[in-house]
């Protein structure tokens, strides 16, 4: 089928638009959709666009207006194990391991909520710790890392809020951390 | 071989257990509440038979349990004493347990999650405790791939677990500070800081035998190292309130103290019938005395170990099953037993 709009290149994005209880739809090129208004949808043909973007969109997390209610982040559902995410969500309690990375982008903010946090700094399975390198020197570098990317985003905070001073400390701080990471490799 | 909670030497006051707990899954495996009762049974078998060899981690032998076909008595009584995870029957007990002689370390597998376990003392010992977990983790893990994601870590059933999957926790005998009006508030406060504070055995909303265990809340974003940090320093609070309150009540109602401490004894020594609500909160009574020194007893005991086996799944499990009739009975004459002359 050819693009509606050019005529010219074949269409390969279908667009199907309820307003109203009326349904139109549209069988357009990639270059005509992208010139057309989709809302936030239009982002979707900007290659700069992460895909993770776009599923949290769509399942209605950070939609304004939504729209799309159709789509509801309930009916995700994880392929190993078949947990839909409103099961999930009843439950409070994953399926398989699989589910942490289908969920990921739902629960997200919501595991932040419960823990208070959403990355892992603990201890590591042997699989995943690095090859020839005791736990000990593994913990140290990864603390100085750590501290190093906490400072960096004091530092930033603080040049917005223009605290200069304080500012100056966290700089000098990192260069000191700096250099006892580059010690340690 | 004597349990860990029937241990007698270096009790404390305020201290009375550490408990750590890991909770791991395998990769390539959906968590247990996915797989059928037969997929339950074939992952415990095949981690059953990986951790034959278990024991030599520890240089103790363990006894290994098939939950499905244990006694509901039995299973209870284990979950009383504290080996065995509160939640298991709904599902039906479908996993094992892997049970070291002194009870001290317990690994319940394809139950809740794929791996639980649980090293605990009788000790302040939580560092230690964490040493001897970190290990036996290795060992399984030598055996079997965990389930591990960059972001969170160890990949647990719940998600209250995730991340490290460690829960550090201490149990404390706190009979001054929990009669106070102020406790209430003090573990909202304490609770500010990511470490609750539950009772551990009661009813409902009321506590029998002044028994709290602090533990911490939240299991991502910090270090194994961190979580034992901060529960310690919460635990080591608590007990120095409690000490202070002892020593100021000690000063100013020092009578009104042994009185309360040899009545409840008494009791102990002669009732006939007690409830658990009676025997904790009498027992609870004679260890704080013991603990001070205001009442001495001719032969050491735990009395920690006499509130756990006067539980009443341990009761039943030392009568006859036509003699049950009476669990109170039964628990006054195991008590009349178990409990020390004076000097």
């Amino acid at each position: 089928m050819l693009c509606e709009k050019c005529k010219v290149r074949e269409a390969n994005i279908r667009y199907t638009e309820v307003v109203g209880g009326v349904k139109t739809e549209y069988n357009l090129c990639s270059h005509c959709a992208r010139e057309m208004d989709f809302g936030h949808y239009s982002a979707v043909f900007d290659t700069e666009y992460p895909i993770g973007k776009l599923l949290a969109d769509l399942f209605g997390l950070n939609v304004e207006g939504g729209e799309n209610d159709e789509l509801d982040a309930g009916q995700v559902v994880c392929p190993t194990c078949h947990t839909a995410y409103s099961d999930f969500v009843k439950d409070s309690r994953f399926g398989c391991p699989d589910c942490y990375r289908v969920f990921d982008l739902l629960m997200s903010e919501n595991i932040k909520k419960v823990q208070g946090n959403d990355t892992h700094t603990g201890k590591k399975p042997l699989h995943n710790r690095g090859e020839g390198q005791t736990r000990a020197e593994g913990n140290e570098e990864e603390k100085l890392l750590k501290s190093i990317e906490l400072l960096d985003s004091r530092l930033r905070e603080a040049v917005q809020e223009e605290e200069y001073e304080a500012a100056a400390r966290y700089r000098d701080e990192i260069r000191e951390l700096k250099e006892r990471l580059s010690e340690h490799a | 071989m004597l349990k860990w909670y029937q241990e007698t030497e270096n009790q404390h006051d305020v201290f009375v257990a550490s408990r750590i707990r890991l909770v791991r899954n395998l990769t390539h495996y959906p968590f247990p509440v996915k797989l059928s009762d037969e997929g339950k049974r074939e992952l415990a078998g095949k981690l059953e038979e990986g951790l034959k060899e278990i024991g030599s981690v520890c240089g103790q032998d363990f006894r290994r349990f098939s939950l499905s076909s244990m006694d509901e008595r039995e299973r209870e009584a284990l979950r009383e004493r504290r080996a065995l995870h509160g939640a298991g029957g709904e599902n039906g007990c479908m996993g094992s347990l892997l049970l070291s002689e002194d009870e001290a370390v317990s690994i319940t597998l394809a139950e809740e999650d794929h791996v639980r376990l649980q090293c605990m003392s009788g000790q302040a010992e939580l560092s230690k405790l964490w040493e001897e977990a970190d290990r036996l983790d290795d060992y399984i893990n030598e055996r079997f791939d965990y389930a591990f994601h960059e972001k969170y870590g160890y990949l647990t059933a719940y998600p209250t677990n995730v991340g490290t999957g460690l829960r550090a926790a201490v149990t404390l005998h706190l009979p001054m500070l929990s009669a106070g009006k102020r406790f209430g508030k003090l573990v909202a406060e304490i609770g500010r800081f990511g470490v609750a504070v539950r009772g551990v055995y009661g009813d409902g909303n009321e506590n029998y035998g002044s028994l709290y265990e602090i533990s911490n809340q939240k299991t991502l974003g910090v270090t194994e190292e961190e979580i034992i940090s901060l529960v310690k320093q919460m635990a080591d609070r608590l007990a120095a309130s409690e000490r202070k309150m002892k020593s100021v009540t000690l000063k100013s109602h020092r009578a009104d103290m042994e009185d309360e401490i040899f009545k409840s004894y008494g009791v102990l020594r002669y009732a006939r019938k007690l409830s658990v609500k009676e025997a904790m909160t009498y027992l609870s009574q004679v260890r704080a005395g013991e603990m001070e020194g205001l009442l001495q007893l001719r032969k050491p005991i735990n009395l920690y170990r006499l509130m756990m086996e006067i539980q009443p799944a341990n009761i039943r499990m030392l009568v006859p099953k036509e003699e049950e009739g009476d669990l109170n009975q039964a628990r006054a004459a195991y008590i009349r037993e178990m409990l020390p002359e004076l000097v």
